[in-house]
């Protein structure tokens, strides 16, 4: 009788258990089914983030200059102000960002999962990451360029000094393979040692370990004005072997989003060429130069507004500048005392003309 | 009839439930229940990830693994050009260096110190029940840290003063270099094997002469001189040359150099599993019945002949499993390597992940599998020994 309780028992117990199982999978199937739709239908990032008010940047907290958190978990720097630009141009308030910190091979996977909605981490735009990893860069904030660091006592004068040298990398990113081909380049050998800390680094560095010391020449300039034996114990060298445009970026295929992230960028670009600042853009928009009345949003002298489509306010260019700042504001404030020129990164109608450069606004 | 009332089963059937349990304390259904549950919700779990993985747009795409991993790998002569396979290859012998020369340190460290554990001298004895609690009870990612930047980084000395014994030793914070064989590596392998046959047999004849006629032979000695005379021998038949350690501008050249990471992830991994061996060990001996020692010390065997050839054989028999799972864990352990900037897999895939060429869910998943498939293999060996051990019951 006991094994005829086991046979009724049995099958009931594993059918609960397959049920259960398949329960399981019913409903990941229509949360699958709500988010597709959620992807393909009408609604672009650029609607839930308005729904949602508020932009998730995906940002870092320990790069003095780029971006790092405060006691309070305040985020401050040039990464974190383009991340208040969006917010300013999409929602109209700097302040709707929520800033999450992510980490480095972490950070094109909370992208493609709608962790975040854009990624503003000084990121390397390459035709790799553009092809592989299902994100889609915009206008580039930041052209760093990777560089050389040496003690200022070991005797190399240049990367060509450096023959068999063991070269130091805070890893997770592209340099190290960028260092290999300087210096296979040049005929040169060298020991590409990869460390996942700066601090631990240093401590390697200072303790003779490393020969030479790689990063972009941004995050350099930081590293060496904090450096314990002072700035002036380390030289770097004025070669730049790479290009590193910094971009931001945002999930691949829905061009709402991006180009209503794209332009919030290069209002910035377009309000120093138009020398917009915070203190006079609502001046300006009232003014009498009418490029710049339209690009601010300002109605004209027929009372109309130009509104180019982007899905964004008329006048987000405005709230771009008053509430943080044109391209130079930015520059000044957070890279500038890290010891940086403008260099590259001035306006392209500049004296010493760079790189940033703004697509026409009309 | 089929369906079974409690009520009427737990009157009238008292002499059945005496022969047989009911079904949730039957060992034969519940065994049968767990195990079809746990393959259901393995099932689940990974339809789940399946599912999961689909709805944010990530998929398990292994093309990667054929890229270009345009990384250097440090002190080896990995290409950028070749493909993240064979990086990861390369990773996985740095792996395998590591997790073989742990297994070995932590085991002859591990019982000395656990057989110190039960010395007579309380200074001995003291100072190891110190060992064990103190490295067992801090975390080991600490240790790797300590390893690297309180040990290594500090005690050795800057390059421009480094630690020359002209020919012998070197030693700088760029690494410790002693002499080295220099030929290929297949005669270096030859010798090996030859040294370590040597070894064997003198180790195995000598053990059955003593067993067969009683006489006590320095059986050990005599192994370890044959080994060294097959080793000098052997070498010099092979024509095997030494490179020793010469300066060469901040570094050695010659010689072997063994690098502060691979130093700092040794050190950090045997100290860490040897203080948890040395438990397993002691309690192993004092697993041992009491009155085995009593009866050899009645032999008149001495003190090293007693845990010999008494004690620690039949410890031995006991200990190996729980052993075993140390070694597992040393293998697992060894990922944080990557911390103290050792490539080895782990490393290996983080570069691969942030260099474009390895998408991370993937590449996770592999390194997973990977050191599963390390675990399930040291697994192996360790119950074949197991089984060698065991008792012959007839």
């Amino acid at each position: 009788m006991k094994r005829s309780v086991i046979r009724v028992i049995a099958p009931v117990v594993l059918l609960a258990i397959v049920g259960a199982a398949c329960g399981d999978d019913d409903d990941t199937e229509t949360t699958r089914g709500s988010r597709l739709t959620e992807v393909q239908g009408a609604d672009s990032k650029l609607d839930q983030v308005i729904a949602a008010d508020v932009v998730k940047c995906g940002v870092r907290d320990d790069l003095p200059g780029f971006s790092v958190a405060d006691e309070a978990g305040e985020h401050i720097g040039f990464d974190a102000d383009f991340c208040r630009v969006i917010a300013a141009a999409v929602l109209g308030d700097a302040t709707k960002v929520e800033f999450v910190d992510v980490a480095t091979e972490a950070r094109f996977t909370a992208l493609q999962s709608g962790e975040i909605d854009v990624l503003v981490r000084n990121t390397t735009w390459t035709a790799s990451r553009d092809g592989t990893e299902g994100a889609a860069f915009v206008h580039p904030t930041f052209y760093d360029g990777q560089g050389m660091m040496v003690a200022a006592d070991a005797g190399f004068a240049s990367i060509e000094d450096m023959d068999g040298a063991i070269v130091c990398v805070a890893g997770g990113t592209t340099s190290e393979g960028n260092v290999q081909s300087e210096f296979e380049r040049r005929g040169l050998a060298v020991e590409v040692t990869s460390f996942e800390d700066v601090d631990l680094l240093q401590e390697a560095f200072i303790a003779g370990s490393c020969d030479g010391w790689s990063s972009d020449v941004s995050q350099l300039t930081g590293l060496r004005s904090n450096y314990p034996d002072g700035p002036d114990a380390l030289v770097i060298f004025d070669d730049v072997f790479s290009k590193e445009p910094l971009t931001p970026a945002v999930i691949d295929g829905d061009s709402r989003w991006y180009d209503a992230v794209n332009w919030a960028i290069l209002a910035t670009v377009q309000a120093e060429e138009y020398e917009v600042t915070s203190e006079n853009a609502a001046d300006s928009a009232a003014g009498d130069n009418p490029a710049v009345v339209a690009f601010l949003g300002g109605a004209n002298a027929d009372g109309t507004v130009v509104d180019p489509g982007l899905g964004l306010a008329p006048d987000f260019a405005l709230q771009v500048v008053t509430q943080v700042g044109n391209y130079g504001e930015i520059y000044e404030e957070h890279i500038a005392p890290l010891g940086l020129e403008r260099g590259v990164n001035a306006l392209w109608s500049a004296d010493e003309p760079g790189l940033q450069y703004a697509p026409p606004y009309r | 009839m089929t369906t079974a009332a409690p009520e009427r089963r737990g009157a009238g059937s008292a002499h059945q439930t005496a022969s047989r349990p009911p079904p949730w304390r039957d060992v034969r259904y519940l065994t049968w229940t767990f195990q079809a549950a746990v393959v259901a919700g393995l099932i689940a779990f990974v339809l789940w990830i399946g599912d999961n993985l689909d709805a944010n747009g990530l998929e398990l795409d292994y093309g990667y693994l054929d890229r270009q991993a345009g990384f250097p790998i440090a002190d080896s002569d990995f290409r950028l050009t070749q493909p993240v396979s064979d990086a990861l290859l390369e990773g996985l012998a740095n792996t395998g260096r590591l997790v073989v020369a742990g297994v070995l340190l932590a085991t002859v460290l591990g019982t000395l110190i656990g057989i110190a554990r039960l010395s007579q001298n309380f200074l001995l004895r003291t100072a190891a029940q110190w060992y064990v609690e103190v490295i067992r009870n801090v975390p080991l990612f600490g240790i790797f840290l300590i390893m690297y930047s309180g040990v290594a980084l500090t005690v050795l000395p800057h390059p421009r003063e480094p630690l020359d014994w002209s020919g012998v030793l070197y030693a700088s914070t760029r690494g410790v270099a002693i002499p080295w064989y220099e030929a290929s590596n297949v005669r270096f392998a030859v010798l090996v094997l030859i040294v370590i046959a040597v070894f064997v047999g003198a180790f195995t004849v000598f053990t059955r002469i003593t067993d067969r006629t009683g006489t006590p032979y320095p059986t050990l000695t005599i192994a370890f001189l044959g080994g060294v005379a097959a080793l000098v021998l052997g070498w010099i038949i092979l024509g095997l040359g030494i490179t020793a350690p010469e300066r060469q501008g901040l570094r050695a050249s010659g010689g072997i150099t063994m690098t502060l990471a691979y130093f700092a992830s040794l050190a950090s991994l045997v100290l860490y599993t040897s203080s948890h061996v040395a438990e397993i060990v002691r309690g192993s001996i004092q697993a041992v019945s009491k009155g085995q020692g009593e009866a050899a010390s009645a032999l008149a065997l001495s003190g090293v002949q007693r845990m010999r050839f008494v004690v620690l054989p039949q410890a031995m028999r006991i200990a190996l499993p729980s052993i075993g799972n140390q070694y597992l864990n040393l293998a697992k352990n060894s990922s944080l390597a990557a911390v103290v900037t050792l490539p080895e897999l782990t490393k290996i895939t983080q570069l691969a992940i942030a260099n474009q060429s390895g998408p991370a869910v993937p590449a996770l998943f592999l390194l997973l599998g990977i050191y599963l498939c390390i675990s399930l293999t040291l697994s192996l060996i360790v119950n074949v020994l197991n089984r060698r051990l065991r008792i012959v019951e007839r």
